[in-house]
């Protein structure tokens, strides 16, 4: 690999970032294409294990937002 | 024309071609009519149409075109003739499918245009390579030297197996001069000579040449003379160069090539010697009366003869039809003159399916009538086909269209443009084509100049540009219809229109770029807006520093716009528009609102403005007097009054016209028709107790029509509309209704998941930036997935229906949408799964719109990866996806309704009229609440006429079960079982209800301040309405009476406005003032509410002579009491000093405060706002309800609003519960948590920390003292199981393991 990737998980709260998220789609903002999003309920829904192992699986940053 | 002028020559010639298969030829020879009606002449000259479409001919070789889609038919026609009309009629069948063959008696198809016409007018490869199209594109066989009479009769046509024949045989006998002498050599006719020239026959003559006749012929036969060798070329025409009927180009033409022309000249006799001629005998003519054909009748000169030596004649004087081919007993008749008889509509002769066109139907005549007649029989033809009547729907119509576009006053002159001309020097040596065509130049120009006058230009282009179909030909051919629709009730919404400022030339709308009305901003700064919501100024684009505002265009304005009212939304919307503006450009962006009341009466509108200010917004209290642009600049300097009188100056970069609401004069009419009365604001009359009423029974309204209101209060109208309608239709509920089809579920546990994977192209907004094709296909690579597919549009109702048949085909089980936001589109999946028979819960969305496409414009390779990741994540999830059940539970048919003011009244009043038992719960002894204390609307209604009459209507429905004097003590349950404990002197009783409504209402504020509790003179507004109300004698004799606005209201305490107390003191005043017309009475304000038609009180008030004194909150009124007089001293802010009154009377306006029944809000788990408010769940769209499932809201438990109002929110909150009622069941979602028994520990964290109050402990069974979720109060957050030690509790649909296989296959290699 001769180009460095970043990744970073985005655990975005279904009713608030997912649609701010969605929001920033549709004013079409530009923001570099390293974030995976991955929807979940609610940030209560959040689990640490969630965090830890999305590191273990070579995430250089997690975001929880809700 | 249209295309052409964007320069889409192949789209222009497909259109052309429709209805014209010989553009390239017709442009080159017609006298185009079709000009005289072009509607340019008005503003200067008609488009060259014509050269036009030879233009965009020119363009295209029809050989590139996109070959159209024929659907062959198995019947056969023959075409008798390739001229312009058998052409035409053969590509018009041939486009229909029909197999047509033309018989044609010349080596060369054409007709009179390739023998008519010489080749220097149309050179012969145009005139070829048009046919070509016909016979290779679209499949026409041409027969050629087959001729009729001779080598077939039309009986032998029918009996080779041709359904159909047309006869298109033209006019090509020139007629003879009827002279002594015609028979000699050197005598030959217009039409042989062209043909035999065209032909190659006809080679080279010398000598002088007379022409006999002025038409085209005549013209054609004198050019074609000198160029294949007449030493001199006469034209003899017995009238003069005016009435001749040749095109007036091609008569200069001939001028300029030298042929003589002798006009009011007339043959006699033909001089020969030896059979050959050598001269002509003419006579003079001079011209007499108009004839029949308006010209002016050419009469002989007596003794005028004379003789011209010439070699030879041709007379060119008409030509006639050549019916010697036509067999009369073969059932085809001829008219008068010789031609074909036809039917003037079908072109049908008299024989049963032979139809008849061009020259040898009309008589010679120019070829677009031809090509017209050929399309029409192509249209007799096709019926004929098909059995239907021929002549249906086609009556001639004298215009197509009236309703033309209008023509702007303004328009540049555009000279019309003519062709370049080959050069005398190199015509008369051959053929080469004179006219030279337009430059690409002048045909933009042309093309350019046309109006529009269709709007439509009928290109169609938009039904090729929908990928979708849903814009079809038949679509777009759709016209409106009537249908009669029968219905018990009638809901008015039409809706307003802003103001349109053009007319108000002070404020420069119509004249400069950068004074924009309030909607016009609102695009600004919009994202999909014109310039992408970047905040740019039109006259150059800069970014402006400066932004003015001005208030109340439009409204609250008799002068000038004939609008009295106040808007109600202006303040609010441009308060709005400034906050964003700043927020969009940062904090230098000065805005400045110029505005006379700032009237900010809703909802947290108050706390709006005030952090308006905070955020340094400028407010002006001024109406603006006159903009003028600041030369030099794209500035504009604002003219104005202060507050002190002085005028001021200032420049702007941009000003904003805040454009009030009005109604329409379509609406007006509309209401005409439906014979509803309308308000002197053109709004629909209504009443205070029957807000969304109309003047006829059963039509309702709601929205602006009723009056100038925001979101909010139109939302309010709406459900209150419905809910009256739904009392009068109560009895016909469900006995329209459809039940839809239930597609039984499959089975899918325990079987290998098989994934289907669709990705969505969304148009281009997907596909123009994610390789789409590439993604499905990497879709197909994944674990379990055994099917993909892309689609234009995954949510069109085509592609839905595929969906749904794929599913079973290949027994799917678990599917996977990449395309837009679930937030949307899930619902509309899900029902297509159901609809495959599948559990809509099998199923996972993934967005490669807004998250990838949308956002990574610029990155199409990485938006790409990036779908394939989130493709590859959600294939993951969705092979762990279970079916899940929904749990359903029954709604108890009861309400119950929570405060019995007259909201509250209202509420169980409809209700009951809508079928359902209600429970009006009031913790008073008598009904009516705050209204008890009321005396007249502004509408100067008498409240407690009407509220006594609302109490009966309640009082006296068996439906209502009134509780008075009852307190809640107890609620528990849920949405559709609720079980609420009262209790009333004391007996304790438990009510089963599905739904309940809080109208618990709010009170007046008992003042602390302006001396309030110390003098009986100095009353609250609700004090002096029940003075009224008793008729008490002492208010009428006070001298002087003082109203205080804003007590309570508007300040740090309370930083909401009590929306009501404004109308409420004014009508106050003027009651005063009615009793007592002499009493001297001032309201001290901060601004006037009078919000909506209110405004007329306002204007009455100050009409009846009532003083309005402004004051402001750091410089409150100071109250003292005398002893005989009260004394109110007040700072005007006019005059800037203290104004002190005596008074007799003081009445405080004082606020509206709400109940904050924290007790009650726990009870259904609605919140509550910092000023004790309820929170509705929407603060625009959802007025009427709580976000907790089952509770609705209204009346001033709300917000501060007056009795209409509450009246429309009682109605309002009704109509939203009687959605559940009538439901009888509801579903929640399956997206619920629940618990392992056999993990838990019984630790009661979820138990503790669930907002919802879902999970508790067991009571009883096997796995007593283990904590279970009530699946019907858990809202799906997730937070207990993130919270469980245990892990006993899992989340369906958002499960553990279903996150960890969506972060598993984060890093997997692509």
């Amino acid at each position: 690999m001769t180009e460095q990737k970043t990744k970073i998980v985005a655990f975005l709260c279904n009713w608030c970032s997912y649609g701010a998220a969605d929001l920033a789609g549709v004013s079409r903002m530009q923001y570099p294409a390293d974030v995976r999003v991955i929807r979940i309920p609610c940030s209560g829904r959040m689990s640490p294990k969630f965090i830890l192992s999305a590191f273990r699986e070579g995430a250089d940053g997690v975001w929880v937002s809700g | 024309m249209s295309l052409a002028g964007e320069k889409k020559y192949k789209e222009a010639l497909e259109v052309i071609y429709r209805t014209l298969p010989l553009p390239g030829t017709i442009g080159r020879v017609c006298p185009h009519p079709c000009e005289d009606a072009c509607r340019r002449e008005q503003v200067e000259s008609a488009i060259s149409i014509c050269t036009l479409k030879r233009f965009i001919a020119d363009q295209v070789d029809p050989s590139e075109l996109d070959a159209p889609v024929i659907i062959p038919r198995e019947e056969r026609v023959a075409i008798v003739g390739a001229g312009p009309a058998g052409l035409t009629a053969a590509a018009y069948l041939a486009r229909a499918g029909v197999k047509t063959t033309i018989f044609e008696a010349l080596p060369a198809a054409g007709g009179m245009l390739k023998v008519g016409i010489p080749d220097y007018r149309l050179p012969p490869a145009i005139l070829e390579k048009e046919v070509g199209y016909i016979t290779d594109t679209l499949g026409v066989e041409i027969q050629y030297n087959t001729a009729l009479g001779k080598d077939f009769t039309i009986d032998s046509l029918m009996e080779d197996g041709f359904k159909s024949v047309y006869l298109a045989i033209g006019c090509h006998k020139g007629m003879a001069l009827g002279l002594a002498g015609e028979e000699s050599e050197g005598v030959i006719s217009g039409v042989k000579l062209l043909k035999e020239v065209a032909l190659g026959e006809f080679k080279e003559l010398s000598g002088h040449v007379v022409i006999i006749g002025g038409g085209d012929v005549a013209i054609d036969a004198a050019r074609t003379a000198l160029r294949i060798g007449a030493d001199k070329v006469s034209i003899l025409y017995r009238r003069t160069e005016a009435e001749m009927p040749a095109r007036d180009e091609e008569i200069e033409d001939a001028i300029e090539e030298n042929v003589e022309m002798q006009f009011l000249t007339a043959p006699k006799e033909v001089i020969s010697k030896d059979g050959k001629t050598v001269g002509i005998k003419c006579f003079r003519m001079e011209l007499g009366e108009p004839d029949a054909s308006g010209r002016r009748r050419p009469v002989p000169v007596e003794d005028s003869d004379f003789v011209i030596d010439t070699d030879y004649i041709i007379p060119a004087i008409g030509q006639k039809t050549d019916a010697a081919c036509i067999d009369v007993k073969a059932g085809v008749e001829l008219n008068k003159w010789g031609d074909l008889a036809v039917d003037s509509i079908t072109f049908e002769t008299s024989r049963k399916g032979v139809f008849a066109g061009g020259d040898a139907e009309t008589g010679a005549s120019i070829a677009i009538n031809a090509v017209a007649a050929g399309n029409e029989a192509g249209v007799s033809i096709l019926r004929y086909l098909d059995g239907q009547d021929l002549a249906a729907n086609r009556e001639p119509v004298e215009y197509a269209q009236k309703d033309f576009n209008k023509i702007p006053d303004k328009m540049d002159k555009v000279k019309r443009q003519s062709m370049a001309r080959l050069p005398m020097e190199q015509r008369l040596a051959g053929f080469d084509e004179v006219e030279l065509g337009l430059t690409e130049e002048q045909a933009l120009l042309e093309a350019n100049k046309c109006l529009d006058c269709m709007v439509c230009c009928e290109c169609y282009e938009c039904v090729k540009a929908c990928g979708a179909g849903a814009l079809t030909l038949e679509s777009h051919f759709e016209k409106p219809s009537t249908e009669t629709i029968t219905a018990g009730s009638v809901i008015l919404s039409p809706g307003f229109a802003a103001f349109d400022p053009s007319g108000l030339d002070n404020y420069q709308y119509a004249n400069h770029p950068n004074v924009m009305t309030a909607m016009e901003f609102e695009r600004i700064l919009s994202a999909s807006g014109p310039t992408q919501g970047h905040l740019t100024r039109f006259s150059d684009h800069k970014e402006p520093k400066k932004i003015a505002w001005f208030q109340c265009v439009g409204s609250r304005d008799m002068n000038r716009c004939d609008h009295k009212y106040c808007s109600s939304v202006c303040c609010m919307y441009a308060l709005k528009e400034a906050v964003i503006a700043k927020e969009h450009a940062g904090d230098d962006l000065e805005c400045t609102i110029f505005f006379m009341d700032m009237r900010t009466h809703g909802k947290d509108f108050e706390r709006y403005y005030n952090r308006a200010k905070e955020l340094g917004i400028r407010f002006v209290r001024s109406r603006v007097h006159t903009v003028n642009p600041v030369l030099g600049t794209d500035d504009l300097n604002v003219r104005y009054v202060n507050e002190m009188g002085g005028m001021e100056s200032e420049e702007f970069d941009m000003i904003v016209l805040s454009v009030g609401l009005e109604i329409t004069p379509e609406v007006v009419d509309l209401a005409g028709k439906l014979d509803i009365e309308l308000t002197e604001g053109n709004f629909a009359k209504t009443k205070s107790f029957a807000p969304v009423e109309t003047t006829r029974k059963g039509i309702f309204v709601s929205g602006a029509f009723q009056g100038p209101k925001d979101i909010p209060q139109a939302v309010v109208d709406s459900s209150a509309a419905a809910a009256e309608a739904g009392a009068m239709l109560a009895t016909a509920r469900d006995t329209m209704t459809k039940t839809a089809e239930v597609v039984p579920e499959t089975n899918v546990i325990g079987e290998r998941p098989r994934i289907g994977v669709f990705v969505c192209k969304c148009g281009s907004n997907i596909a123009g930036t994610v390789d789409v094709e590439s993604v499905r296909d990497y879709a197909a690579t994944l674990p379990y997935v055994e099917y993909c597919s892309d689609s234009l549009y995954t949510c069109s109702q085509d592609t839905q229906d595929a969906m749904s048949q794929l599913i079973k085909e290949h027994n799917l089980n678990r599917i996977v949408v990449a395309a837009c936001t679930p937030k949307t589109h899930e619902p509309l999946f899900q029902e297509t799964l159901i609809n495959a028979g599948l559990n809509k819960y099998l199923f996972e969305m993934t967005n490669i719109r807004n998250h990838a496409s949308w956002v990574h414009k610029a990155n199409p390779g990485l938006a790409t990866e990036k779908s394939k990741d989130l493709v590859r994540m959600a294939v993951a999830k969705v092979g762990l996806m279970e079916p899940l059940k929904e749990a359903e539970l029954t709604v108890n048919q009861a309400a119950m309704v929570i405060g019995g003011g007259i909201a509250g009244i209202t509420s169980a009043k409809n209700l009951a009229e809508q079928g359902y038992e209600v429970h009006l719960v009031e913790k008073d002894s008598k009904l009516g609440g705050q209204a008890n204390n009321l005396y007249k609307t502004y509408l100067e209604e008498d409240i407690q006429e009407g509220l006594s009459a609302l109490v009966a209507s309640v009082e006296t429905n068996d439906r209502i079960h009134l509780h008075l004097d009852t307190t809640l003590d107890e609620v528990e349950g849920f949405v559709g079982n609720f079980k609420s404990t009262l209790t009333a002197n004391g007996e304790t009783q438990t009510l089963d209800h599905g739904v309940a409504v809080i109208a618990t209402g709010a009170t007046g504020l008992k003042p602390k301040e302006y001396c309030y509790g110390e003098d009986p003179r100095i009353l609250t507004s609700l004090e002096l309405d029940r003075k009224f109300i008793d008729k008490d004698a002492s208010v009428k004799e006070a001298g002087t009476a003082v109203f205080i606005q804003c007590v309570g209201s508007r300040d740090t305490d309370r930083p909401y406005c009590s929306r009501v107390c404004c109308t409420h003191s004014i009508d106050n005043a003027l009651e005063l003032k009615t009793l007592n017309p002499e009493m001297d009475v001032y309201i001290l304000y901060r601004d006037i509410r009078t919000y909506g038609e209110r405004e007329y009180k306002y204007q009455k008030a100050r009409e009846a002579g009532v003083i309005f004194i402004r004051y402001s909150l750091d410089n409150k009124p100071v109250v003292n009491i005398g002893d005989e007089h009260l004394t109110v001293t007040v700072t005007d802010h006019v005059l800037g000093v203290p104004l002190e009154i005596e008074t007799d009377l003081l009445t405080l306006a004082t606020a509206i405060v709400p109940n904050k029944d924290e007790t009650l809000a726990n009870f259904f788990k609605v919140p509550l706002n910092e000023d004790g408010f309820f929170v509705e769940r929407h603060a625009k769209l959802g007025p009427s309800e709580f976000a907790t499932d089952g509770v609705f809201l209204c009346g001033l438990a709300h917000y501060p609003k007056p009795v209409d109002e509450a009246i429309a929110h009682g109605q309002a909150a009704a109509s939203r519960a009687v959605t559940l009622l009538a439901r009888e069941t509801v579903r929640m979602s399956g997206n619920v948590a629940n618990v392992d028994p056999m993990a838990c520990s019984s630790c009661g964290v979820c138990v503790s920390i669930c907002p919802y109050s879902a999970p508790s402990f067991a009571l009883e069974g096997r796995f007593a003292g283990t904590a279970e979720v009530n699946p019907v109060l858990c809202k799906g957050c997730g937070l207990c199981v993130a919270s469980c030690r245990s892990g006993a509790l899992h989340l369906k649909g958002f499960d553990t393991n279903q996150i960890f296989a969506q972060i598993f296959a984060l890093d997997e290699a692509v």
